[in-house]
């Protein structure tokens, strides 16, 4: 169908339930293709029944009636669900679309586009770990999760895999990542950063950080909705929508676990640890660095651990972009960056495929020079995770 | 191929691109049309064509795919209650859920509304106005 205008094209379409996917890369996939590209925070499909065939004993006969449960009719076998989303359900109307679960073969269709060279697959469904009440139910799942995972994903080409703790068991926590530290596809320990109490730089938690540091696997702190905990840092009373929920509890739960990772001195007496934060957006890096370097002024004598101010430590923390903020304008993101001193550190992340994932047009539409754009979209990550240049 | 392709701007003159035959467009069909590098979703609702500009201003999906349903307002004119309204008539954007009215392209919460352009039917082929 040609005349004297531009080309035009007709295509019939279909309404698509799930959140559209990949698309968005295709649409840059010239562009892009000849970055490194790292995304640095994939989720695929790791249902609890994945699990079972990795737990043992009474923990195995538990989660088998945890598999069973119907909870208003979500799937029982959903952590998330269970403690998560129980409280607004429907509240949207079914208006986002759905967030599918992404199959392995999902995973490798999208790599094999060929666009991007390494995907780091984060947990989903054990991200709130820390809130679970019993120490050793905990570890025993964040253990089973592991090795599945590893079974799973490894020698996977262009696929590393993040392992999860239990922060409320540190001797177990301990031993995980002295398990898995060696294998080439583990790159990150995760720790999930909602619900835990004490906060997570507490003494209680020392052997895990020596573990990763003793290892040298860098630490990545990724948020959940924070609507699921009763405690520490944020309380479900306090919210009455789930939007709210949602928008404060990622970046404060961040914000509160950097301050008292911080100010517990671990940076200090780590030095080579690496640090990073997912999930929570980036706008508030600014205000916690430079908010805690405003009272340190005052109470240094209260962290005589610390050597330099706060914002210089908080500086080398390393942060993924999702859910980045739609900034006014186009040149804006740079600006946030330069505030936060994060050249270096800022790793693009996408969330694929939950529903609040980043297509990658939010972040190509902002601004900045080349050789930024190939730090934020690799490189950061590549030197965060020690992967290999893959060209 | 990413030759530029300006937007027409020839001033007034109505183009008209013929997208196809009615038949083949029935209640419930949608179509994505690129014209340039200007995509459009056109969709048929109860024999009503509309046609709307057809990427999300947040992070670009394609809102040809989206589904139409209904949302909630709360307004002067509701006297500030909750109510259902528009239903069938609400694009919801596959991507992360912003919400259109199809017929005014206005996105619901924004200040913000999207192109809109006329569909008319001419010797049986549906046809774009641009
Ligand atoms: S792309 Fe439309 S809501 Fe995000």
């Amino acid at each position: 169908m040609e005349s004297d205008g531009p080309l035009v094209k007709v295509r019939k379409v279909e309404a698509s339930y799930n959140p559209v996917q990949d698309e968005d890369l295709d649409q840059f996939g010239k562009e892009l293709s000849e970055l490194t590209i790292v995304d640095v925070d994939v989720h695929v499909d790791d249902t609890l029944m994945f699990m079972l065939d990795y737990m043992e004993g009474h923990f195995r006969k538990r989660l088998e009636t945890v598999l069973q449960a119907d909870f208003k009719g979500e799937p029982g076998n959903s952590l998330r669900n269970m403690i998560a989303h129980i409280a607004w359900l429907g509240s949207s109307y079914d208006k986002p679309p759905r967030a599918k679960l992404a199959a392995k073969e999902d995973l490798l269709a999208r790599m094999e586009k060929g666009i991007i060279d390494y995907s780091i697959l984060f947990p989903s469904e054990l991200l709130p770990i820390g809130y679970l009440p019993e120490p050793e139910w905990a570890a025993s799942l964040a253990k089973a999760y592991n090795q599945y995972m590893v079974d799973a994903y490894q020698n996977t080409k262009g696929v590393k895999i993040a392992i999860v703790v239990a922060p409320q068991h540190p001797a177990s926590a301990a031993e995980e990542i002295d398990r898995h530290a060696s294998h080439p596809d583990v790159v990150s320990v995760c720790l999930p950063d909602v619900g835990v109490n004490p906060p997570i730089g507490d003494e209680k938690y020392e052997p895990i950080y020596a573990a990763a540091a003793r290892h040298s696997l860098p630490i990545s702190f990724h948020g959940i909705e924070a609507l699921i905990h009763d405690n520490y840092p944020l309380r479900v009373a306090h919210f009455h929508t789930l939007m709210q929920v949602n928008s404060m509890g990622f970046p404060f739960t961040s914000m509160l676990q950097i301050m008292s990772v911080v100010c517990a001195g671990i940076p200090v007496r780590f030095p080579n640890l690496k640090f990073a934060v997912l999930e929570a957006g980036l706008t508030w890096m600014p205000f916690i660095m430079y908010r805690l370097d405003a009272a340190y002024l005052r109470y240094r004598t209260e962290l005589p651990a610390l050597e330099k101010k706060p914002s210089e430590y908080i500086r080398d923390w390393y942060i993924g972009t999702h859910e980045l903020e739609a900034l006014p304008r186009r040149g804006d993101l740079v600006k946030l960056i330069e505030l936060y001193q994060g050249q270096d550190t800022t790793m693009w992340a996408s969330d694929w495929p939950h529903l609040e994932r980043d297509l990658i047009a939010g972040f190509m539409r902002y601004e900045m020079d080349e050789t930024l754009r190939r730090k934020i979209l690799g490189e950061n990550a590549l030197e965060f995770f020690g992967l290999t240049p893959p060209k | 191929m990413t030759q530029k392709m300006q937007p027409d701007t020839r001033s007034r003159s109505q183009r008209k691109v013929p997208i196809m035959p009615a038949v083949d467009f029935p209640h419930g069909a949608r179509v994505e049309v690129q014209v340039g590098r200007v995509h459009i979703a056109v969709f048929n609702i109860n024999g009503e064509y509309f046609a709307l500009y057809g990427r999300c201003p947040h992070q670009s999906a394609p809102l040809s795919r989206g589904r139409l349903q209904g949302t909630v307002i709360c307004s002067e004119e509701t006297c500030w209650e909750t109510k259902w309204v528009h239903d069938g008539e609400v694009l919801v954007c596959p991507g992360h859920g912003m919400e259109y009215h199809v017929r005014s392209g206005k996105a619901f919460g924004y200040d913000l509304k999207l192109r809109t352009y006329e569909v008319v039917v001419e010797e049986g082929q549906v046809t774009l106005v641009l």
